[in-house]
């Protein structure tokens, strides 16, 4: 393997959580959104499963094991950010606040609920993609064992 | 103690059995209900739902047999299993299907509504997919439960076509309304014909019967529920709820009571020739069944009325004499009649109970089966000497294969010795005796609900008023008559059996069974050869996509003109960039194409990509270049570590033929040809001023969104965004159980 990819590639994995905090904090009133922040996120984990290998990459970074968890709670965090409304008698994916209310704002990050169907998707994109590395790389393992 | 969940699950069953035969009857005592919500009124789709007379019949046929057959099935199958080496756990998979079958019996009784009708209708044809193939073990039980599931199921769905067409016709699914609105003609007939040849098919009625023997492999609770009283139920069930439909056309009638005879003499010429009990059984059900379906066919008060008392007497009588095959194969493990005999000293109270049941069948007196075919013959009376004729004919039949089924079994010399069995195994037939007697002796509560469905199925009052007459009536001298014959062809083997042989040898030559396996064998080739030819190779695979695509193509240019589809347009000094970016994606394909290496194409085919992602930038949808940069890098990722995998082709591999590089090029050249004038006849025209598209961007600021694509995914389309994360963590747990046999992690 090429050194420089070997150095780099582990190290990637702290921009591109940036990166994909900014398309989720800014996506809304700009490009981008929970797909493409979790496909950035997704990519450089994948990065650092290629150039350490499964058992090294997992050590390291022990979190990896949670991606399953990262699945399924995304998976509800989006289901409860589109139906929520459904308690409240509307249809689903009536999203709050509504048309031309206000906005709270921290920062650059709006609070409202379509923000946090983004972090669901995002949350299934990287937890899915992580789980198929790995599941692919155990396969391999196994193969040569 | 590890028996306890599964001996809950079973009085489980029978409980929910219980309550439902409760609430049927109390529902049909209150004098009936309805249910009518839309759910789907788009689509014009009710939950239209009546406990009306047919309801209340065939609702508490269903609830009331199943509660006796699954008490039965509690003793039978911890039996079954332990005979058949399986753990008591594989009863998980019995019950809850049982359940199932029985609630859709309940809604298939009181549907009132096509589409509804429909629905149920191929429910129970999947619950019984699963409870005929329950021993999914046996080879033969499997092709079994796929046999009758083709045949009931593919003609269910003429019943779908019936309702579409009478939609287009009349503009409603209901019935009721249906009922208002036809007004015989041609679209009737053909609906007609079409839900009969659903029902006839559901019933086992000839030539759709021969699913039914073969059901047979099933265990005898499955039998003695679904074959006698609730799967073939369905199909009469339809045809009494839809008679007023099917009595607009003449024809209808006609095929019904040709059909019903056929039916008759076909079962029971062949149960006469059975040596399996539970075959006897089978072709008796066909040959019974026969007997519902002629009556639908003369049609009027008294053949519908004839038509719901029969259903009741039948299906008591034969659930009994299911069950009776049951125990006795459980008393002595013996399955052939020809195996056994005078059982009737060993096993007094089985004799008696199922003597009961068999007189019945055979509609002798002092039994609920007697005014069956009082009913029986009155309808025929009505529908003239040829009828009459066949229709004692047809009670002769009956009469002569059930005493030889009821003889066989308990008279005579001793074949195997039975063992003592559960008191559970004959108490389910005591009970369902003592029913057929006691409507030999009280009549009255069976007739007023045969009343009942009859005005359902008449679409007036009926009055179904069967009584014991000591006078030569018509149908006095037709029972006696039939009852003569019968024994006659009973005492008389040497003269029944040649000609019984005989039929069922030319049934098995050229009977529908043999067409049904030639149909399958060449379906099944036509798809294996489909198969190989896609995917015999990767080549083959992308030919079976891009060939019929471009076909589509050429036809869809064929199809719409071409003015103004075809527009040059003006270059523009702005333009220059994108066409340089063009030209850059055009070289990079030509060297995916062209190129030998391996690691080249990659890399030409990821040039090609970004080139297209720029040029969205470039277009000004920064959102879509974004999303492609992305995918594109996956890919590009993907296809190099697929790649590095690939062992090296050999140096000396030997040149494609000539006549497949051709053909490559070809299929390659059909499809991108077809993409290009697609493409660029999508682009001379624009869009059609009200597309949603500028509805979305129109809207986006007001959802607090600057850009159109993030809005539409997590709020416009929020819904389809979230079903595609679900099937993307669904996909996932199938990788996992592919790859790594369901581990999470």
């Amino acid at each position: 393997m090429n050194d420089v990819i070997e150095t780099v590639g582990p190290k990637l994995l702290g921009p591109a959580l940036m990166v994909a905090a900014a398309i989720i904090v800014r996506g809304y009133g700009d490009v981008g959104d929970g797909f493409s922040a979790g496909v950035i996120v997704a990519l450089a984990i994948a990065l650092r499963y290629v150039t350490l290998g499964v058992e090294e990459a997992e050590r390291g970074l022990p979190i990896l094991r949670h991606a399953p968890a990262a699945v399924a709670g995304g998976l509800l965090v989006a289901l409860a950010s589109g139906f929520f409304g459904v308690a409240l008698g509307d249809p689903p994916f009536t999203h709050q606040p509504g048309p031309g209310e206000h906005v709270v704002e921290i920062g650059m990050l709006e609070l409202m609920t379509p923000v946090a169907f983004d972090v669901g998707v995002m949350l299934v994109v990287v937890g899915s993609l992580t789980l198929l590395v790995h599941h692919l790389g155990m396969l391999v393992g196994e193969r040569r064992a | 103690m590890t028996s306890l969940r599964e001996r809950l699950l079973a009085w489980g069953a029978v409980g929910a059995a219980a309550a439902g035969f409760a609430a049927f009857l109390t529902g049909w005592q209150l004098g009936g209900a309805t249910v009518n919500i839309p759910w789907a009124p788009a689509l014009d789709l009710r939950l239209d739902l009546a406990l009306d007379g047919i309801g209340a019949l065939y609702g508490l046929l269903a609830t009331g047999i199943g509660a006796v057959v699954f008490a039965y099935g509690a003793a039978y199958l911890p039996w079954h299993l332990a005979h058949d080496g399986r753990p008591r756990t594989e009863a998980h998979r019995f019950w809850p299907w049982m359940v199932i079958f029985m609630g859709s019996m309940a809604g298939l009784a009181c549907a009132r509504d096509l589409i509804l009708l429909f629905v149920f209708f191929d429910l129970t044809a999947v619950a019984s997919y699963f409870l005929i193939g329950f021993d999914r073990n046996q080879r033969e039980a499997r092709g079994a439960a796929l046999m009758a599931l083709l045949v009931t199921g593919v003609s269910a769905v003429a019943l779908l076509i019936a309702a579409v067409l009478l939609h287009a016709e009349y503009g409603t699914f209901s019935l009721p309304e249906l009922f208002e609105r036809a007004n015989g003609g041609g679209t009737v007939t053909a609906a007609g014909l079409l839900i009969a040849l659903a029902a006839l098919a559901k019933s086992a009625q000839v030539p759709l019967h021969f699913w039914l023997p073969r059901a047979m492999a099933a265990p005898t609770p499955v039998s003695a529920y679904l074959h006698s009283a609730a799967m073939v139920a369905a199909g009469v069930l339809v045809l009494g709820r839809v008679h007023p439909l099917l009595a607009q056309s003449d024809l209808v009638l006609d095929v019904l009571l040709v059909v019903g005879f056929v039916s008759i003499a076909v079962g029971g010429v062949l149960a006469l020739v059975q040596d399996e009990l539970k075959q006897i059984l089978a072709h008796s059900t066909i040959s019974q069944y026969g007997y519902v379906v002629v009556m639908y066919g003369i049609g009027g008060a008294a053949g519908a009325g004839g038509a719901a008392l029969y259903v009741v007497a039948h299906a008591i009588a034969k659930s009994a004499l299911f069950m009776t095959a049951g125990a006795v194969t459980v008393a002595t493990d013996e399955t052939r009649l020809s195996r056994l005999g005078g059982l009737g000293r060993r096993m007094p109270v089985l004799a008696v109970a199922s003597g009961v049941a068999a007189a019945t069948l055979a509609a002798l007196p002092l039994t609920l089966g007697f005014f069956k075919d009082e009913l029986f013959f009155d309808a025929a009376i009505g529908a003239g000497p040829l009828v009459q004729v066949l229709a004692v004919g047809a009670a002769a039949l009956t009469f002569a294969y059930i005493g030889r089924f009821w003889l066989g079994l308990f008279t005579g010399s001793a074949g195997a010795a039975p063992r003592r069995i559960d008191p559970l195994l004959v108490g389910p037939i005591v009970l369902l005796a003592a029913t057929a007697v006691l409507g030999g002796l009280v009549v009255g509560p069976f007739a007023e609900l045969a009343g009942d469905a009859a005005t359902v199925t008449h679409a007036a009052a009926v009055d179904v008023a069967p009584a014991y007459h000591l006078d030569l009536r018509g149908a006095n001298v037709m029972a006696l008559a039939a009852w003569a014959l019968g024994a006659a062809a009973l005492a008389l083997p040497r003269l029944r059996d040649p000609v019984a042989h005989a039929v069922a040898r030319l049934g098995d030559r050229v009977g529908p069974r043999h067409w049904y396996g030639v149909a399958l064998e060449g379906l099944n080739r036509l798809s294996g050869r489909m198969h190989d030819a896609e995917v015999r190779d990767l080549r083959t695979s992308i030919a079976a996509v891009l060939v019929p695509g471009g076909i589509l193509f050429a036809i869809g240019f064929a199809a719409t003109p071409t003015s103004g589809a075809y527009d040059v347009g003006k270059v523009l000094l702005a333009d220059v960039p994108i066409i340089v970016v063009l030209a850059l994606a055009a070289l990079a394909a030509l060297t995916t194409a062209r190129d030998r290496g391996r690691l080249r194409p990659i890399l030409a085919l990821s040039v090609l990509g970004f080139a297209l992602a720029a040029v969205y930038a470039m277009v000004g949808a920064p959102d879509v270049a974004l999303v492609a940069v992305v995918v594109e890098t996956v890919f590009s990722v993907v296809f190099i570590g697929v790649f590095s995998r690939l062992p090296m082709p050999p140096r000396d591999r030997p040149a494609e033929s000539r006549w497949r590089r051709r053909r490559n090029v070809a299929a390659g050249v059909l499809a991108g040809a077809g993409a290009f004038a697609t493409i660029w006849a999508t682009l001379s025209r624009p869009t059609a001023a009200e597309s949603v598209a500028a509805e979305h961007i129109k809207r986006a600021p007001e959802a607090h969104g600057g850009d159109v694509v993030t809005v539409i995914l997590a709020d416009f389309r929020g819904l389809d965004t979230l079903v595609e994360i679900t099937v993307l963590a669904v996909a996932m747990v199938g990788v996992a159980s592919l790859v790594r046999r369901g581990r999470p992690w």
